[in-house]
């Protein structure tokens, strides 16, 4: 019964969390009370201890935990960001209620019951989206309405896409129709597609750019880390699931991974041109997007590990990247409305954060990514020297753009030091304005920033536990040894 | 030959909902359709009775039932309460101006829009290429286990896509996207009843039905935000801005 308690202790809390929305501190205390005691009963489950409820198999194994500790703390590190950052009044019950979606997508290893349960997470994911803080005095914006009506119809058509997929595979038969293109290619393409979709694969990554630019960044970071992770996850069951669909088709897993290739490329591409510091951060996550997946579709147990190291750096520095963003985006006592070259200077822990965050995502030694890419480029080097080069360039683009946006929006001298002018005649000092005060960052936040950049630069520098669980959950994998 | 009323019913209904615009039409025509869908499924060849109410039904027909009147229900009532207005007392001057502002666009839009026959033309034809397709598809690629059932899922998913691809209000891309997900509900229900002798697993049937659910309310509150906040579902008005 500890699976059903991980499941639905999060919907009860976001059932209260709902009612006392309007005491935002009491609610968030509450929230971090529930991820705690989730997090002591995950890590108390017996690993690989299947039950059976209504029919349907719940059990946990070593990576699945290890993805749901890590999904718990990023919603507990979410919700210590809400004490000082701008969200919605549902931010708290809508995030507790994507974190029993997501335990639930772990602990039911079905794919039917997983893509049902990731399409009610981005319907959930919608509501967050269009959230306005309580007693706001301003209209939704025009933008977030867009961003999430795009958001509602791409994940719902991934949704049909994966099912009818599932229901393909579940009928499919090895060498009925010969002669025909097989079967197996076209459930291969379905899936391809649907989690393309839900990965922000290029070109069915016009979500994520809206989400990024138009939503609150804590809830593109809860939607970011959460839900793509968790699809990934179910991937990886899904193919566990249905091996054959791997055995089948090397001819279009090599289109696939020349998809995550061409897709890793344009998103490094897309964020060296102009933009918004949103976007350019956004076209930074498309670019580690593609970079999974293509670890993931090399199919092989060391691009396998990759990508799964790749996911888990990519929660990490995606949470990082924004919870900076929402701070240094915070009104910082200056005029509004204008581009700020000096955000380092301004905001030095998320100025921080925001360069630690992207040099992770981008897999810059010492940090977190470091490891992942490391074994994503011996998968590709595996495939041939063309798919390497690829996957080097895009990491050089997104290194550039990166130093590009660095350049214009943090490193530049401090717009703040204004030159002493003279006393002008019948002056005195006291008839002068006094010199503004700016306030500085707020201490939870920052302190929030700098525990994730430790964490980032921990996981880098000592990949060894993490490697160890990653490599023997792959190993387990059906379609791994039969491969 | 004997005539299939009831898949005729969810062709038609289906029709409806990709040709009109306006929802008096397209709601009542939508929960037809699931009560079709309802009835098509409790054919024997694919659930057994298994409780007696009105006559002999299972238990299936009665969740698709509820689902589709749930559904119905709760775009029927958004679309009766879309005149109203709510949170104004929070919203400042710039807000109640920006409200006033895009209400006279709203009715300029309105009143610049006669009913003209051309707006029909391409769902039109949207709909005659869809029944081509779902005609030819379930003999060319068969994954139900009848024609019947193939013909209902193809056309479902089909008129849903053309009816998302040809939307021009944010109320129709809902009605789409619940069609798709009937035409999936279908494919699956059909299918798994036919492998599964001892019957079908109630967790994903319960999910499918809260999608279902939770589909349409978060249709039901988009509608809502946006005609609360621009006087219209026009999608040409939403990216205008």
């Amino acid at each position: 019964m500890l699976y059903l308690l991980l499941v639905l202790f999060p919907i009860s809390m976001a059932a209260s969390t709902f009612v006392l929305r309007k005491n935002s501190g009491l609610v968030i205390f509450m929230a971090l009370g529930a991820v705690i005691a989730e997090m002591l009963i995950a890590a108390q489950i017996p690993l690989d201890n299947p039950s059976l409820f209504l029919g349907v198999t719940l059990t946990l194994n070593a990576l699945n935990r290890m993805f749901m500790l890590l999904f718990l703390m990023i919603g507990g590190f979410a919700f210590v960001g809400a004490w000082s950052l701008p969200h919605g009044e549902n931010f708290v019950p809508i995030g507790l209620l994507m974190l029993s979606q997501v335990s639930a997508v772990l602990l039911l290893q079905n794919p039917f019951i997983s893509t049902l349960l990731l399409a009610l997470t981005g319907l959930t994911a919608v509501l967050a989206v269009v959230d306005l803080p309580a007693g706001t005095s301003s209209l939704v914006g025009t933008r977030a309405i867009a961003a999430a009506l795009k958001y509602l119809v791409l994940m719902v058509v991934a949704a049909i896409l994966m099912y009818i997929a599932f229901v393909l595979a579940t009928i499919f038969r090895i060498g009925e129709l010969p002669g025909r293109i097989s079967l197996s290619r076209f459930i291969l393409a379905l899936l391809a597609v649907s989690f393309s979709l839900r990965l922000a694969l290029i070109p069915f990554h016009a979500w994520l750019a809206g989400l990024v630019e138009h939503a609150e960044p804590l809830v593109a970071a809860l939607v970011i880390t959460l839900l793509n992770t968790s699809s990934l996850l179910a991937l990886l069951v899904a193919f566990q699931t249905f091996p054959i669909l791997l055995t089948d088709n090397a001819g279009p897993l090599r289109v696939m991974r020349i998809g995550a290739l061409i897709s890793t490329l344009l998103g490094a591409g897309l964020a060296l041109g102009p933009g918004s510091l949103r976007r350019a951060m956004a076209y930074l996550i498309l670019y580690d997007c593609g970079m999974v997946f293509y670890g993931l579709a090399s199919v092989s147990s060391i691009g396998l590990a990759g990508a799964v190291f790749g996911t888990l750096n990519q929660t990490l520095a995606v949470l990082l990247m924004l919870v900076s963003l929402g701070l240094i985006e915070r009104p910082d006592g200056r005029p509004p409305g204008m581009a700020r070259r000096d955000l380092l200077r301004r905001w030095p822990v998320a100025g921080t954060g925001l360069l630690a965050g992207s040099l992770a995502l981008i897999g810059m030694p010492p940090l977190g990514g470091a490891m992942s890419r490391l074994l994503i480029y011996q998968a590709a080097g595996e495939n041939g020297w063309p798919e390497l080069l690829a996957l080097l360039t895009a990491t050089l683009l997104a290194l550039l753009a990166l130093i590009r946006t660095a350049h214009e929006r943090l490193l530049g001298p401090s717009e703040d030091e204004a030159t002493p002018e003279p006393l002008m005649l019948g002056e005195t000092e006291l008839d002068r304005p006094a010199p503004r005060r700016l306030d500085p960052e707020p201490r939870s936040a920052a302190a929030l920033t700098l525990i994730l950049m430790l964490i980032c630069l921990t996981v880098g520098l000592y990949p060894g536990p993490l490697l160890t669980t990653i490599d023997a959950a792959i190993h387990e994998l059906a379609f791994i040894r039969a491969l | 030959m004997q005539i299939n009323w009831l898949l005729i019913a969810i062709g038609a209904t289906a029709t409806v909902v990709l040709l009109f615009r306006d929802w008096r039409l397209t709601f009542p025509a939508l929960l037809l359709n699931y009560v079709a869908l309802a009835f098509f499924l409790a054919e024997p060849r694919f659930v057994t009775p298994d409780i007696s109410l009105i006559g002999e039904m299972n238990t299936l027909v009665l969740v698709k039932l509820i689902t589709g009147l749930a559904v119905t229900m709760i775009l029927t009532i958004t679309a009766l309460t879309f005149s109203r207005e709510y949170g104004l007392e929070n919203l400042d001057e710039f807000g109640l101006a920006e409200l006033r502002r895009a209400a006279r666009t709203a009715q300029r839009y309105r009143a610049s829009q006669p009913f003209r026959m051309s707006d029909y033309i391409v769902p039109f034809w949207a709909g005659v290429l869809a029944l081509f397709a779902s005609a030819t598809l379930p003999f060319v690629y068969a994954i139900a286990p009848t024609p019947a059932a193939d013909f209902a899922w193809y056309w479902l998913v089909l008129t849903g896509v053309l009816t998302i691809a040809t939307a021009s209000d944010l109320l129709k891309i809902g009605l789409g996207l619940l069609l798709c997900a009937s035409g999936v509900d279908t494919l699956y229900t059909a299918v798994e009843s036919t492998l599964k002798e001892g019957g079908m697993n109630v967790i994903p049937l319960a999910l499918l039905s809260q999608f279902h659910i939770l589909l349409a309310l978060a249709i039901a509150y988009l509608c809502g935000l946006l005609y609360g906040r621009l006087k219209t579902l026009e999608l040409n008005e939403l990216y205008k801005r």
